[in-house]
């Protein structure tokens, strides 16, 4: 949970600022500087390395110890009195002025140099890992689409499955019947569209989306990208739903130029479906996660 | 002696009268209905309609489509590698011609401000250095001027030569307001002259005043210069005044005023400002290290307060105006605001917010690398590190994305696209409370800074404290509860919530800084401030806020200008050069790198060049006046200065 990892930081802050209370009353010193600005740099490691699970990817990390490591140097030359504490240590060991800082700087020079060449080392091994793309995760949709024969303008059209009670179209028709059961005979017209836009969603879309919606269904990982997870907060609640019709109809073939490199596996259901059943199961989709579509008013 | 002042006072007058007329040439060809293009070819009896784009109207064709040019039509300078991309030489000279046009646009601006506070300070001392200061910006701004110049007359030469089809059209279309702009230009040129060769002339009494209005007038030309420089860019992304082929439909005012000028305008008067403040505290930080006297330090150091200042409290409204933009860019074309925020474009907008948090933290620094000027600063020491680690907790928000950059296995060991954890923090909703925390956070320390050598006296201290602290406190409780409830909401209301939370930051900022600044009355000070003696490594912190703010243009502007995609004129004129794609983000990102560099070396060209024109000088006293030190007004003082 994001929350928690707020409060493990928190955490963390305050187990610092105990710890150095504590040495202060106990030995009349708390930690110097320079050990203060490296035991936060090994916390935040261990923090954003071990404790977020899962692990977040390479890039994520060099980010945010580059973060970590610029405000650690900020906090600590806030005041000449910080600084020169923090520089002190390196100052005598780069002097050498006494037998233990000369210890010091030897091991220093020759462990930099080896920690360096290790770091090249690894860096310019051969991996057989295919690269990194990035991607167009929501490139523009068109104007307008061709489905089946009939235009369909984005900026205009609506679901004609999203309906209230009278069966007029009715934004707000999802919070009333979220909790409610698609199942129940007596349902109003939205919940039975919903149900069969559920049938069709676990006849067809299942295998890759997954059975929860979450974009882990038992194809999901034979393919790059993998399927999108309509449980995040980022994919279906940031969209219209012409957009997602959009997506639906055309799949990875019909992604436009800026939607590079083009390597989704979706399939254009538009040629399996027709334009009611991929509207229907739209509305699955969004009754399903609960969130809403974007709309523009 | 009289006569002689009078007569000088009439022609100020006199003068100025008809400076402000000439502002009135801007609108002289809104008078004019153009002749029918088809007046031009043996006049047929009733003229071709076609209807506007984007007004719907009905007009009478009176100009040329807009070409359809072929990849020959393109001219390739024959230049080796990437050189040969004749884009990339205009995109080079135009950001240039940006960073300085901004550049003198917005230093203008600055000394009208610093004037007009220098002329309402009643302690002369303080008017002096007021005055001083922004004497010393505008004569720096004068060399950036003609700079500007020459960097425009390159910018056309380029235009004609690289892009001579594109070019001709757009010419076709707003030669009027081209030829206004060049008189504009000499209008401007004319005032600023007289604004800067006439300061210590005009230093007294009235004739102060009409300098003064002269900085206004000075203001105003540039202003409409601007503008008329906005409307041809504003043309290329959301066309008005012609009809779906290109051609102009004879009413002036609508090729003007097209979807997106005004929020161009806006968004561009604040950043020029935001910018110009930037780089006269960087100017301030410059000269703060290369100082050699304790006077000259002082100086310096408050100069580079003063800047720090005024680049900052123009940040404040630039998002807002951004805001206003993107939603009209959005208003206007569904398919630009998705490209933009959530297509090709996305990844560019990580690097905003990089940028972004950089400033932040630019700012805080340096405050808190300030308070070391004044005596009693040190009781707020312990704060530094819970507001650091507020911020820097809101910034990793702010900046992760929310499509991650990774490997086939990392993918795999997330087991989806989205991290659970941090993929949460790569929607609207936690960047929203990400930068108002990031926001509060920062007038919190400058409440903090305003305090550091001051001991409030005030009977309600008490309430008052309490006020901040609730106000602040409610602030930021307010701030990440919507941030979360923006999960559990539809897209459109949640889109609303950030009005709310902007008012709880704008509220600190305002009000809370109104209460703070009630408190300081009559307050006991626990020394003066020492100008001159903020550590050196502050001074980078100035460095890093005017530069993050130049990277920060060049960013934004590609991604206003690649917005377009392939067309010249957003579905009226394609682009069919051979270079008609989207340069990849590292390329791209390394060509604004290269346009950044040129630009300070330009600009420390323009700092040394000023230097020479005024060679070593006596700065102004940072003492106060003894009757300002009596009345116990300001607090001022140099280092090693006696108390």
């Amino acid at each position: 949970m994001p929350i928690e990892l707020i409060l493990v930081e928190v955490f963390a802050l305050f187990l610092f600022l105990a710890g150095n209370y504590f040495l202060k009353k106990v030995y009349g010193r708390g930690v110097s500087k320079f050990f203060q600005g490296v035991l936060l740099l090994i916390a935040a490691y261990i923090i954003f390395k071990y404790i977020i699970f899962p692990p977040i990817p390479a890039a994520l990390l060099y980010t945010y110890m580059g973060l970590i490591t610029l405000v650690v140097f900020l906090l600590l030359s806030t005041t000449d009195q910080s600084w020169n504490e923090f520089k002190d240590p390196i100052v005598k060991t780069l002097e050498g002025g006494s037998p233990r800082f000369k210890t010091i700087r030897m091991v220093t020079f020759v462990l930099v140099p080896v920690l360096a060449g290790y770091g090249s080392y690894n860096y310019m091994y051969p991996k057989y890992q295919e690269p990194i793309e990035l991607r167009t995760v929501h490139p523009a949709p068109p104007a307008s689409i061709q489905v089946h024969g009939s235009e369909l303008i984005l900026q205009k059209a609506r679901s004609p499955f999203r309906v209230n009670e009278k069966g007029d179209y009715d934004e707000k028709v999802e919070d009333r019947y979220l909790k409610a059961n698609p199942f129940d005979d007596k349902g109003v017209a939205y919940l039975k569209y919903v149900r069969e836009g559920g049938e069709i969603f676990f006849q067809n879309c299942h295998f890759c989306h997954g059975d929860n919606l979450n974009g882990a269904g038992m194809f999901a990982f034979a393919f790059n990208p993998i399927p999108a997870n309509f449980t995040d907060p980022g994919t279906l609640a940031q969209l219209q739903q012409t957009f997602v019709f959009w997506r639906v109809a055309k799949g990875g073939i019909g992604l436009p130029r800026e939607g590079f490199p083009w390597a989704s596996a979706m399939p254009p259901w538009e040629k399996h479906l027709t334009t009611d059943e991929i509207w229907k199961v739209i509305e699955f989709e969004y009754w399903h996660t609960g969130y809403y579509p974007r709309t523009w008013d | 002696m009289k006569a002689l002042k009078k007569s000088k006072n009439f022609l100020s007058l006199a003068l100025l009268g008809i400076l402000f007329l000439s502002l009135f040439s801007f609108a002289i060809p809104l008078f004019f209905q153009s002749k029918a293009y088809a007046d031009e070819a043996a006049a047929p009896a009733a003229p071709v309609m076609g209807k506007d784009v984007y007004y719907k109207n009905e007009g009478p064709v009176s100009g040329p489509p807009a070409p359809k040019l072929k990849v020959g039509d393109y001219p390739m300078p024959n230049l080796p590698g990437v050189a040969k991309e004749s884009r990339l030489i205009v995109w080079v000279i135009g950001q240039q011609h940006l960073y300085f046009g901004s550049f003198v646009l917005a230093v203008p601006i600055f000394c009208m401000v610093i004037e007009l506070i220098g002329l309402l300070t009643k302690d002369p001392v303080a008017s002096k250095r007021y005055d001083q200061l922004a004497y010393d910006f505008i004569k720096i701004s004068l060399t950036a001027y003609s700079v500007t110049a020459i960097l425009g007359g390159l910018l056309i030469f380029t235009f004609i030569t690289m892009y001579p089809g594109f070019f001709a059209y757009l010419a076709s279309l707003f030669r009027p307001f081209m030829h206004i702009y060049a008189l504009l230009f000499l209008a401007e040129s004319g005032t600023l002259y007289l604004y800067y060769y006439g300061w210590h002339r005009m230093e007294e009494g009235f004739l102060k005043w009409v300098h003064a209005t002269l900085g206004i007038l000075l203001n105003v030309f540039g202003t409409i210069l601007m503008m008329l420089a906005n409307s041809w860019l504003s043309y290329m992304m959301s066309p008005a005044g012609v009809d779906e082929k290109g051609q102009f439909l004879g009413n002036y005012a609508h090729l003007l005023h097209s979807a997106l000028w005004n929020p161009i305008n806006v968004h561009r008067i604040i950043g020029n400002m935001v910018f110009g403040g930037g780089i006269v505290a960087a100017y301030s930080a410059y000269k703060f290290l290369s100082s050699k006297t304790k006077e000259e330090k002082a100086y310096y150091d408050w100069m580079g307060y003063i800047s720090m200042f005024f680049a900052v409290g123009s940040l404040i409204p630039l998002p807002f105006a951004g805001y206003w933009l993107m939603r009209e860019v959005y208003a206007y074309r569904q398919q630009m605001g998705i490209t933009l925020m959530g297509g090709l474009l996305a990844w560019l907008f990580i690097l905003q917010a990089v940028l972004i948090g950089s400033l932040f933290f630019s700012v805080i620094y340096y405050l808190f690398n300030g308070m070391q000027r004044m005596k009693g600063a040190e009781r707020y020491e312990k704060i530094t590190k819970y507001i650091f680690f507020g911020v820097t907790a809101a910034f990793l928000v702010w900046l992760t994305p929310h499509t991650l950059v990774m490997t086939g296995s990392e993918l795999k060991a997330i087991g989806g696209q989205q991290h659970p954890v941090v993929g949460n923090f790569g929607v609207m909703s936690a960047k929203n409370g990400a930068v108002n925390t990031m926001l509060i956070l920062t007038v919190l320390t400058f409440v903090i800074y305003q305090r550091a050598n001051k001991e409030i006296t005030v009977k309600w201290k008490n309430f008052g404290n309490a006020m901040l602290f609730t106000m602040f406190g409610v602030a930021l409780a307010n701030n990440w509860w919507l941030a979360i409830y923006g999960y559990y909401i539809p897209a459109n209301v949640r889109v609303g919530l950030s009005v709310p939370q902007v008012a709880g930051t704008l509220t600190c900022l305002f009000v809370g800084t109104a209460i703070n600044v009630a408190m300081m009355k009559g307050a006991k000070s626990t020394g003066p401030v020492l100008w001159g003696t903020i550590s050196n490594r502050s001074q980078f912190a100035i460095f890093a806020l005017a530069v993050s703010f130049t990277w920060l243009m060049a960013l934004m502007g590609y991604v206003r200008s690649s917005v377009r995609l392939f067309w010249h004129v957003m579905e009226i004129m394609r682009d069919n050069s051979p270079w008609a794609f989207t340069h990849p983000i590292g390329f791209a990102s390394n060509m604004m790198s290269v346009n950044v560099i040129i630009f300070w070396i330009f600009t420390l060209f323009v700092f040394s060049l000023a230097e020479l024109s005024s060679g070593h000088r006596e700065v102004p006293s940072m003492e106060d006046s003894p009757v300002a030190k009596t009345a116990g007004r300001h607090g001022h003082a140099i280092a090693g200065a006696s108390e």
